[in-house]
């Protein structure tokens, strides 16, 4: 199983563009909202990409974590709609081979939404604020560290999408984990490492080893995921 | 075949759907803070609000923000994806029935299935309410009739943001394109309340409504007031646009 055929197989799905128009409008956020309420920002002392970032990061993240709801849906529901499943369970090929290249395909389209956003920032720094290198090396590592908080989110979606037939179950199931990451008290450590509530945080004003937990939350999370999906996959072979 | 007896079968179809129990879930979820945090009721004296009507708002704007019209997506998908598996949809169609009155059956259910997250949200307020009262040694409900008013007002506020979600179902045949337009549009509503051209935009209806209701509630709170002229109208035309567009378009890419 490769990506190239997870990707053909989206070709008339709509996912790209999804992904794209999605992308544009979470690039778009912060432009528009410098363009309405300029004078709110212009002007204060912390640097650009903390302003930027604080006002528009929540909104910015959610949209993208409703993108790759979305696309993990979509990525099961090609295989589920017409049992197409079936068939790709009789190919002398290892089951989990289909999840990790949906996984690839998926952790390739948040690189393109985590690109997009990373611009949309830059631009804003470059037309609002006086930024200095030092800024630009901070919203690098910003963007480094969203990816990588990204990756429960990406495993998790697709850990439940791959187990649910019908497409609205997972849905539903990632509508309610992402209405409780909102619900979560932010200033509590251990509730904010729940996967889906990881891709609200963003790097700046954090210490070191606050970003270091994160970030191995971010893997030990994603493995785990991975290990279910092993586990499930198993289990429903053995049941079967 | 009647109306009545299409929307019967409609609930039979999605009867197994377990739709309830992702809604109940979500509605428990949205409670959970509530109770933890009650005590946060008692320290709003400068927005002048009490803290029974804080309990309850904050609940409510939270269901309405986003739970709310994710779920009501997450409906029309259900209805939708349910008839159009095994194809469904098509035997649906070769059945002498009128399409219109299969659309409207579906868009009820959708409107029922609102109906019930809604019930539910006051059901587990009232929960919660008489749970946190213990906690706090105070009266934290508030009278039914009072709560069953803004819960009526927030369905039908919803009216045209379903009839809007309806319509895309019924228009784009590929699933994600609807859905990522859905969430798509849910976002920004935080955003577009605080505009002059909120009327404008269904989605954002029911956030607004509960967003203005604290105004009222809250003394020392302005908040843009939801008056009837251009809302009521401007609802009522996208409705029913929504609607009809979605009747004319039902099952047209299966009769191809």
């Amino acid at each position: 199983m490769s990506i190239a055929l997870e990707w053909k197989k989206t070709k008339r799905t709509g996912f790209f563009l999804t992904f794209v128009a999605g992308g544009l409008l979470a690039g778009a956020v912060p432009i528009l909202n410098m363009m309405v309420r300029e004078k709110c920002y212009v002007g204060r002392k912390e640097p650009a990409v903390d302003i930027i970032l604080n006002a528009n990061w929540q909104l910015m993240a959610m949209l993208t974590i409703l993108l790759l709801l979305v696309g993990a849906c979509m990525l099961y529901h090609t295989e589920y709609a017409d049992n197409a499943i079936q068939r790709m369970r009789t190919m002398p090929k290892r089951e989990c081979g289909l999840f990790y290249s949906k996984c690839g395909l998926l952790l390739f389209m948040s690189i393109f939404l985590v690109f997009l956003q990373a611009l949309a920032i830059y631009f804003c720094m470059v037309h609002w604020f006086a930024y200095t290198a030092e800024q630009i090396s901070v919203l690098i590592y910003n963007f480094s560290y969203t990816f990588i908080l990204l990756l429960p989110s990406v495993f998790g979606f697709l850990l439940i999408a791959s187990v649910c037939n019908n497409m609205w179950i997972p849905l539903g199931i990632g509508v309610v984990c992402i209405f409780t990451a909102t619900m979560l008290p932010t200033n509590n450590r251990w509730l904010s490492l729940f996967p889906f509530a990881l891709p609200f945080q963003t790097y700046v004003g954090k210490d070191w080893n606050t970003i270091r937990m994160d970030l191995l939350a971010a893997v030990v999370e994603s493995m785990l995921a991975c290990i279910a999906e092993g586990i499930i996959l198993k289990g429903r072979r053995a049941l079967a | 075949m009647s109306l009545k007896s299409l929307i019967g079968i409609e609930y039979t179809k999605i009867r197994r759907s377990k739709i309830g129990v992702i809604l109940l879930l979500a509605t428990c979820i949205l409670w959970i803070p509530s109770i933890v945090n009650a005590d946060l009721n008692f320290t709003m004296q400068a927005e002048g609000i009490t803290p029974e009507n804080n309990f309850f708002i904050q609940g409510f704007m939270a269901m309405s923000w986003f739970m709310f019209p994710a779920t009501m997506l997450v409906s029309t998908v259900l209805i939708n994806q349910t008839e159009r598996k095994n194809s469904g949809m098509l035997k649906m169609l070769s059945m002498p029935i009128s399409i219109w009155r299969l659309c409207l059956a579906k868009y009820v259910v959708l409107l029922t299935l609102a109906a019930l997250q809604i019930m539910m949200s006051v059901g587990m307020y009232y929960i919660s309410a008489a749970i946190a009262s213990q906690t706090q040694e105070y009266n934290l409900l508030l009278s039914p009739l009072f709560v069953c008013k803004e819960a009526a007002l927030i369905w039908l506020s919803a009216i045209p943001m379903l009839a809007i979600f309806w319509l895309l179902t019924i228009c784009i045949q590929t699933p994600i394109v609807p859905i990522g337009l859905g969430f798509a549009s849910i976002v920004p509503s935080v955003l577009i309340i605080n505009t002059k051209f909120w009327f404008a935009y269904p989605m954002a209806y029911p956030f607004f409504f509960i967003t203005s209701e604290y105004g009222k509630l809250a003394k020392n709170l302005t908040t843009t007031q939801a008056e009837p002229i251009p809302w009521i109208p401007t609802a009522i035309f996208i409705t029913l646009v929504c609607v009809l567009l979605s009747c004319i378009r039902f099952g047209k890419y299966e009769r191809r």
